[in-house]
């Protein structure tokens, strides 16, 4: 019969071949792999020092019959180390979940335990079917200033270990990050964004637990980040962006009165509208026509010559004349 | 929406509103003099304090299926204990220490100031409604034992956390009273009898 067999990682393992006597003839095969019987101490398999890629079917035949003496499966693993444990509430005032995972994996099967104590009741945590590593409990009580317990317990055929958790119903409230961030540009505003999300969609009741909201917004080649705090709306227009710029925007969101922020949402990006010079139409058109060599003057279609709204002076204006005069020396050539 | 802008609803809207505020201002004062009194009085600000006598608890259950007058008398008996209670602890607080703590019994009547204040704001949201504001009790419960110093310091670490969770809580009923129901565009709740 068979059975399995779970050893740690770096231990010495002594095979007996079932009842068959220490100096019967006997071969041991792995996967059905015949092993050298230099690993043999009699008819017992040595294995030191066992490592992962040792793990498999092990089995043991009689000697000349072959017949089947024994088999095992050898899984090779640890034991758990403390689990990481993380509670938080992103649907308040419904309820809070728990996740978990080991800091390191074991190779062998595990099994998880946990625990919720509120003040001297025990509650019970439903395991979610996906992920497997997450729990959920709805609150009985609101506004409670008894903290919450949480115990989880891990055990594999190798050992055991555990974690816990002690938090305020408050403390763990952190929504999830705003939806549907949409940034655009507002004509004929050089230095507008207008930037609007919504509330995200796990948060049950905004209207009675309303959230407050955390912008940031940099163009992409600065790294420094500005920031506005919105107490409500979901929408926000930014008035000092730098023309032409792109930039990169993203939302964060937090219960008015209570836990902390969200993470930040995915970020968007949106350059406010400038003008379009009205000569660089026909720039794009003698690009299509004209030759290699000549390339050097014309700047492809997608560069803007005229950068007016970053720089208001001479230089600017400069460079946009001297482009002018290029593109109609061409449109001559070419007519 | 003829309703909803019915002088009833505009000004229970109002005072609701003003409410909220009030509940807001009240905790974030209520947080600041919590830590300061963790801190003067030599506390350990993560104790467990068990449930003290007298102290109203903020915890409640099934809370969003309360009718809105239900919120208002819970919260008005609430802040009532609590105005007894700050007195009190204003009291010993006079007694114990002198000039050393000025800066603490400060804080704590300025608490007591707007736990009074908003007691009385419940009490115009009651009257509002044609609900009848419960009286005050005469004589009060019987006075308390004496405490230890020690007892009394843990016991007002109890009554200033619970303050604390009652001033969110206040917040949220306050929210949910000032929402129109949908069919009659008076709140849920304060149409019917308890």
């Amino acid at each position: 019969d068979s059975h399995t067999q779970y050893e740690r990682v770096g231990a010495d393992v002594t095979m007996k071949c079932g009842s068959m006597d220490w100096d019967a003839a006997v071969t041991w095969t792995v996967n059905g792999t015949d092993i050298d019987e230099s690993h043999l101490n009699g008819s017992y398999l040595i294995l030191k020092n066992v490592n992962l890629s040792q793990s498999g079917q092990y089995a043991c035949y009689e000697g000349s019959s072959w017949h089947l003496k024994y088999q095992t499966s050898l899984r090779v693993g640890m034991p758990p180390k403390e689990p990481v444990l993380m509670c938080r509430s992103n649907n308040y005032p419904k309820g809070f979940y728990c996740s978990w995972h080991l800091p390191t994996p074991t190779y062998i099967p595990n099994i998880f335990n946990i625990s919720v104590i509120h003040g001297t009741k025990d509650m019970v945590c439903e395991k979610d079917a996906t992920p497997k590593n997450r729990c959920h409990i709805r609150y009985l009580q609101l506004f409670s200033t008894v903290k919450y317990k949480v115990t989880l317990t891990v055990t594999n055929p190798l050992g055991k270990n555990f974690t816990t958790l002690t938090f305020d119903e408050f403390a763990i409230v952190k929504p999830d990050p705003p939806e549907s961030v949409v940034a655009k540009p507002v004509p004929n505003n050089p230095r507008r964004l207008e930037v609007s999300w919504q509330n995200p969609s796990s948060w049950p009741d905004p209207e009675s637990f309303p959230l407050k909201f955390f912008l940031r917004y940099r163009p992409l080649i600065l790294d420094q980040w500005q920031h506005v705090e919105l107490s409500d709306g979901t929408s926000h227009t930014i008035t000092d962006a730098y023309a032409g710029k792109e930039y990169i925007i993203q939302v964060a969101a937090k219960d008015n009165d209570i836990g902390t922020w969200s993470d930040w949402s995915v970020a968007v990006h949106a350059t406010p509208w400038t003008e379009e010079p009205k000569h660089l139409t026909t720039e794009a058109q003698i690009t299509e026509t004209t030759s290699a060599s000549t390339s050097s003057f014309m700047a492809p279609p997608t560069t803007k010559i005229c950068d007016k709204g970053a720089v208001v002076g001479s230089g600017a204006v400069a460079v946009c004349w001297t482009a002018g005069l290029v593109v109609a020396a061409y449109s001559v050539l070419f007519i | 929406m003829a309703a909803a802008d019915s002088p009833s609803a505009a000004l229970r809207r109002d005072l609701c509103s003003r409410g909220i505020r009030l509940a807001g201002k009240m905790r974030a004062d209520v947080v600041d003099l919590l830590d300061a009194y963790v801190e003067q009085q030599g506390l350990d600000a993560s104790a467990s304090v068990a449930a003290v006598e007298g102290v109203p608890l903020a915890a409640v259950e099934r809370w969003d299926e309360q009718t809105g007058t239900q919120r208002l008398l819970e919260n008005l008996a609430a802040y009532r204990a609590f105005r007894a209670l700050l007195a009190q602890m204003l009291e010993e607080q006079r007694e114990q220490l002198g000039e050393a703590d000025a800066g603490l019994g400060r804080a704590l009547a300025a608490v007591l100031l707007q736990v009074s204040a908003f007691a009385y704001h419940l009490e115009e949201l009651l009257r509002l409604e044609s609900r009848g504001v419960p009286g005050e009790e005469e004589d009060g419960p019987p006075p308390p034992p004496r405490l230890s110093l020690f007892e009394q310091k843990l016991r007002g670490l109890g009554v200033l956390r619970e303050l604390a969770q009652w001033a969110v809580r206040s917040v949220r009923d306050l929210r949910q009273l000032a929402k129109p129901s949908p069919a009659t565009g008076t709140a849920p709740g304060l149409a019917e009898s308890p």
